[in-house]
């Protein structure tokens, strides 16, 4: 069931890649809803289906069972920043672009002029405070430094969603904080939704929403949830 | 784990494997093509030197000496599978009646053969008409006395009675030159040309008119044994020549000055052990940078993983992989690339054999056939090792994790460049192709007779630094075009990438090290391609001008000296079907001062029409000048340079030759002015000679007689055509088609071995300049996969996404294409001036062969767009499939 607020939801959804005797499924009979202004970590166990759910909440993986549907977004996500913004786990910056024209790219693929998304970059780079690295090529950043630079090309897309699959995977604990926190920054700015998935419970805390999967089975752990409907469990 | 990691790379990464593997392919199947063909060649060379010569040596027997025991140690001697006895003898001149008058010669000579003599020796004598023993009349002889087989010839001899013959048959002697050779004298003593008059007649009745002329007059008869000497020789011309002379001297030390050896075999291989150079310097100059940029394509491929392979590498080393077993992976790596590379190059070289010349080994020997695989197939090993192994080895050592696991260093400048290496190799080019092309300087100096060939190896120098040079620069050029002209590249991209522009091309200019890399490998590929078919297109033109200079036309209908045939017979052989038009050419000889020099008479307004007339062929103006100069003024002569020289002649300055007048068979004086330089013309000797107007000629000395006869035939059937005149004809006049001049006055390099030199090489470089825009681009961008599947996530549709590919394709190809014809032309005049010696005559112009290089660039281009469009294509698949792959 869906409302105006409601950008995400998914109905006994399910994601299995392959088919036959190789066939994995990673996400089994799954039914939740993100609404605007969530704040959700997503944790559990590497293989537990949490990136896929991800994927799926950008339109990026098809449900193979079940439906989902982005009823507050305008139309299908996948390949449109401007609703549902995604961060990687790994750098996900194109290492031939400094990272204004990195923040900019989204913007001008949508049509925008190359000079006015120029603009729009710099202001959402200003804006993260990472005016210092936007001369800078991928290569020259640390882990930390261009997953904040993604975080800055979502800020700059202006999304109703953000969807963040490990950010801080590969990142000591003080970037990884430093990273989350420069998403929330952002997430309160546009007044998105943020779904994080992680397997730091310290950063889990941080999140009034938590949510665990286990074998592709979503459950919420946190004591009141709106934004969650364990049917499997029932 | 090397098994595991072996079938992990083939598996999972077949593409570059596979890429690299194809690189040394191509790098063998060329090493082993050319060479299996260049020794071929010189095997062909030297059948080919053996099998013009009629008789291998003649032995002159000294005046006192036992022509039969000679003939007995020659026949003992090892290689030696026939000796015949032949005698000579001069007579005074030659007397022939019939149809009621009665004509005569100068004087001649007798030759006495024995009866199996044209058995033994088949390419001595070339029966025209009549018997084919008894008493034999040459052509030219017949000709002059009007005799035929039947008629009888009587034989003027020196102090004693005249004999009679009855004619048996009339014969053409093609290697009368040989034949008359003086045995033991240097080249400078030889008699110019071989005697009118030659009677054959059989030994018996040579013993019997011999015997009354040496009691009075025995220094006019000679004898010589004449042996025939296996052709079971090495293939190398070289190793032949020395192996026959040898032969030859040791047979004249067993002689003990009974006899010396005019050896024919030996100056035969003379010639083609100088060809054979040629050959391999051709091999080198038009083959090797084949190979060497088949090499640096491989290298150039493997390296395009190397962002790949250093995150592997990093990946081992932070998984507590040893150095060593890191070491042995990538040794492993590079094992398989170069064996399976080089099985395979060596099986496509084994198949270009078989397509191109019908044997998988070239018709080379067996031990070529098995040396030259053999070292190619070391060569592609190497290269793998270079390819692989030797970058592996560098990141290994040099940098740290960290930074093996960055993606691309795209701002570092090569260190050549701050050196300005380029511009030093360019200029060292230019003053090593001055010095070498200098007057008096010679590629290859094989001295007559001498057994060491010099080659010029300085002369590589040239085209190779220019290679090098030029290559740097386009580096240079595409890094600075890439790198620092934003707005142009902007405007250059935008046709393809729309709103997208700047982005594309900043991103294209950080990747400047890739593109301008690829860019010097397809413009080096297409200057590859073009200066090999531009240089061999020039070299096939010059092949046919030169036949044509010799034989002077399509077809040349020759009279015999002496005859009074005039202009007007032009008519009788224009009735000849496929006859476009008929040139008379007067011959004359004339002297100047004390010299005599052929004078040709010509007709200036219509020459150009029966033959070509090149602009290289005259000083002093072109073609149509100076023909135009000689038609404006009746006594206009054009005159060789040595002559020039010799008698301090000026432009427009009177000379006074003396030509014999047709009614008093006396010298007559007349005056000419000297209006140009004449160096070639059409059936001239190389030498000195005079070109005037025939008209003119005629009116001075009352004599209108042509030399020949120049037969246009556009072209065309000229076999037909010379059979048609033969018919018409007869034995009155001698009738040569250029296909008969293609093969004589080619060398053993022109006339076999380029063509064959030209399909494989041609080949290759299509392959190359393919292999060069596909290869090293499709691989750049199956390296930046990512690239495409984070701009497919962030929204970029199919066009856009196509859009990025194909402006890198673009400037690719644009920059390549430009670079790559202008240094194929520089090149292709760079080697026709260092390889000046393989051309006679020197080319005005170079021949560009426009249909294979449309083809070549058609087909490179059509490359690099097809491995755009499939990375476009391969960036279709679901982004977040490729993201979590890599």
């Amino acid at each position: 069931m869906t409302d105006a607020t409601t950008l995400f939801h998914a109905e006994r959804a399910g994601h299995t890649y392959g088919t036959g005797a190789t066939a994995v499924v990673a996400v089994r009979e799954v039914s939740c809803a993100v609404t605007s202004g969530a704040r959700i970590a997503l944790s559990g166990p590497s293989g537990s289906g949490k990136s896929t759910l991800l994927h799926m909440m950008a339109g990026l993986e098809q449900a193979t069972s079940g439906s989902v549907d982005w009823g507050a977004l305008d139309g299908h996500p996948a390949g449109r920043p401007d609703q549902v913004g995604i961060i990687f786990q790994g750098v996900s910056l194109i290492p031939s672009l400094n990272a204004v024209e990195n923040v900019a790219l989204p913007l001008v693929i949508g049509g925008m002029s190359y000079d006015e998304a120029q603009n729009r970059a710099r202001d959402a780079i200003g804006r993260l405070h990472l005016e210092s690295l936007a001369a800078k090529l991928p290569d020259e950043l640390s882990g930390g430094q261009a997953q904040r630079i993604a975080v800055a090309r979502v800020l700059a897309a202006g999304p109703k969603l953000i969807l963040a699959d490990e950010p801080t995977g590969q990142l000591d604990r003080a970037a990884g904080i430093h990273v989350v926190d420069v998403l929330v920054e952002a997430a309160d700015e546009l007044g998105a939704a943020l779904v994080v998935s992680t397997h730091d419970p310290a950063i889990a805390a941080r999140f009034a929403s938590r949510w665990t999967m286990h074998d592709g089975i979503l459950a919420s752990v946190s004591p009141h949830d709106d934004d969650f409907t364990d049917r499997t469990a029932s | 784990m090397i098994r595991i990691w072996l079938r992990g790379l083939i598996t999972r990464r077949p593409g570059p494997l596979l890429a690299t593997v194809a690189g040394v392919m191509i790098a063998v199947a060329l090493l082993a093509s050319l060479g299996s063909f260049l020794a071929s060649a010189q095997a062909s060379m030297t059948t080919r030197a053996a099998s013009g010569i009629a008789v291998d040596w003649q032995v002159q027997v000294s005046n006192g000496s036992s022509a039969a025991a000679v003939r007995r140690t020659v026949l003992a001697a090892p290689g030696v599978t026939a000796a015949v006895t032949v005698g000579y003898a001069q007579t005074t001149g030659l007397t022939a009646s019939t149809q009621g008058t009665t004509q005569s010669t100068g004087s001649g000579v007798i030759l006495g053969i024995p009866a199996n003599y044209a058995a033994t020796f088949p390419g001595q004598i070339r029966f025209l008409t009549g018997k084919r023993g008894g008493v034999l009349i040459a052509q030219q002889t017949a000709s002059n006395l009007h005799v035929a087989p039947g008629d009888t010839v009587t034989i003027g001899l020196a102090g004693t009675r005249p004999l009679k013959f009855i004619i048996a048959g009339v014969v053409d002697l093609p290697q009368a030159n040989s034949l008359f050779q003086t045995v033991g004298a240097p080249a400078s003593a030889q008699p110019t040309a071989p005697p009118d008059n030659v009677l054959l007649i059989p030994i018996a009745d040579f013993a019997k008119a011999s015997a009354a002329l040496s009691a009075v007059h025995p220094e006019l008869i000679h004898t010589q044994i004449h042996v025939a000497h296996s052709h079971a020789l090495p293939p190398d011309p070289s190793v032949s020549f020395v192996t026959v002379t040898e032969a030859a001297h040791n047979l004249e030390a067993k002689l003990a000055g009974a006899g010396r050896v005019g050896d024919n075999l030996g100056a035969s291989l003379d010639a083609a052990r100088g060809d054979s150079s040629y050959a391999t310097v051709l091999f080198l100059f038009l083959g090797l940078p084949g190979a060497v940029l088949a090499g640096i394509l491989t290298v150039a491929v493997a390296n395009s993983g190397a962002d790949r392979r250093r995150r592997e590498q990093a990946l081992l080393r932070t998984r507590g992989a040893s150095p060593r077993l890191v070491a042995r992976l990538v040794t492993a790596e590079a094992v398989i690339v170069g064996v399976v590379g080089g099985v395979l190059g060596l099986a496509l070289s084994a198949a270009v054999g078989s397509i191109a010349f019908g044997s998988a080994s070239f018709g080379a020997s067996v031990g070529s056939a098995v040396l030259w695989p053999l070292g190619s197939f070391l060569v592609g090993l190497s290269i793998a090792v270079i390819a692989v192994i030797v970058p592996a080895t560098r990141d290994f050592r040099s940098m740290i994790v960290s930074e093996a696991r960055a993606q691309i260093g795209i701002r570092k400048q090569p260190i050549w460049m701050s050196f300005y290496l380029d511009y030093l190799l360019l200029a060292v080019a230019v003053v090593v192709l001055f010095i070498t092309t200098q007057s008096g300087y010679s590629l290859v100096l094989a001295p007559e007779g001498v057994a060491s060939i010099q080659v010029n190896y300085w002369a590589f120098f040239g085209p190779g630094l220019l290679w090098i040079g030029a290559g740097l620069l386009i580096w240079r050029i595409a890094r600075f075009l890439l790198g620092h002209t934003p707005r142009l590249l902007t405007g250059f991209v935008r046709p393809v990438t729309g709103n997208l522009a700047p982005i594309a091309a900043a991103s294209m200019s950080r990747q400047r090290s890739m593109l301008s890399r690829a860019t010097v490998m397809f413009a080096l590929a297409l200057a590859f391609a073009g200066s090999t078919a531009i240089f061999n297109s020039t070299y096939q033109q010059q092949a046919e001008v030169d036949a044509r200079l010799t034989n002077g036309a399509d077809v040349t209908v020759s009279e015999p000296p002496g005859s009074s045939v005039t202009p007007a017979a032009a008519s009788v052989i224009s009735g000849v079907a496929g006859v476009k038009s008929v040139e008379p050419l007067q011959h004359r000889y004339a002297y100047v001062g004390s010299d005599l020099q052929d004078l040709f008479g010509v007709r200036a307004g219509s020459i150009a029409a029966a033959t070509s007339l090149q602009d290289a062929y005259f000083q002093e103006g072109t073609a149509a000048q100076l023909m135009a100069r000689l038609a404006a003024q009746p006594d206009a002569i054009l005159v060789s340079a040595e002559t020039v020289k010799d008698f301090q002649l000026h432009p427009g300055e009177l000379i006074k030759l003396r030509l014999q007048n047709a009614s008093t068979q006396k010298l007559v004086t007349v005056n000419f002015h000297y209006v140009g330089v004449a160096n070639e013309f059409p059936t001239a000797p190389k030498d000195s000679f005079f070109i005037a107007n025939s008209d003119y000629v005629t009116r001075m000395t009352g004599d209108a007689s042509v030399g020949s006869f120049l037969v246009n035939t556009g072209g065309q059937s000229t076999n037909a055509v010379a059979a048609g005149l033969r018919h018409k004809l007869g034995t009155s006049a001698t009738v040569v088609p250029i296909t008969a001049a293609r093969s004589s006055v080619g060398s053993s390099l022109t006339s076999v071995d380029l063509a064959g030199l030209t399909r494989v090489e041609l080949a290759f470089a299509l392959v190359l300049a393919a292999a060069a825009g596909g290869l090293v681009f499709a691989l750049g961008l199956a390296e930046r996969k990512r690239t495409f599947a984070i701009a497919s996530v962030l929204g970029a549709n199919r066009r856009q996404l196509r859009g990025l590919v194909l402006a890198e394709a673009a400037a690719i190809a644009v920059g390549g294409t430009v670079a790559g014809a202008g240094l194929g032309l520089i090149l292709s005049q760079m080697l026709v001036a260092v390889l000046t010696g393989v051309f006679d005559p020197p080319p005005t112009i170079l021949t560009i062969p426009v249909p294979y290089l449309l083809a070549t660039i058609v087909i490179a281009l059509g490359a690099i767009t097809g491995a755009a469009l499939l990375s476009a294509r391969r960036s279709r698949r679901p982004p977040i499939e490729t993201l979590r792959d890599i």
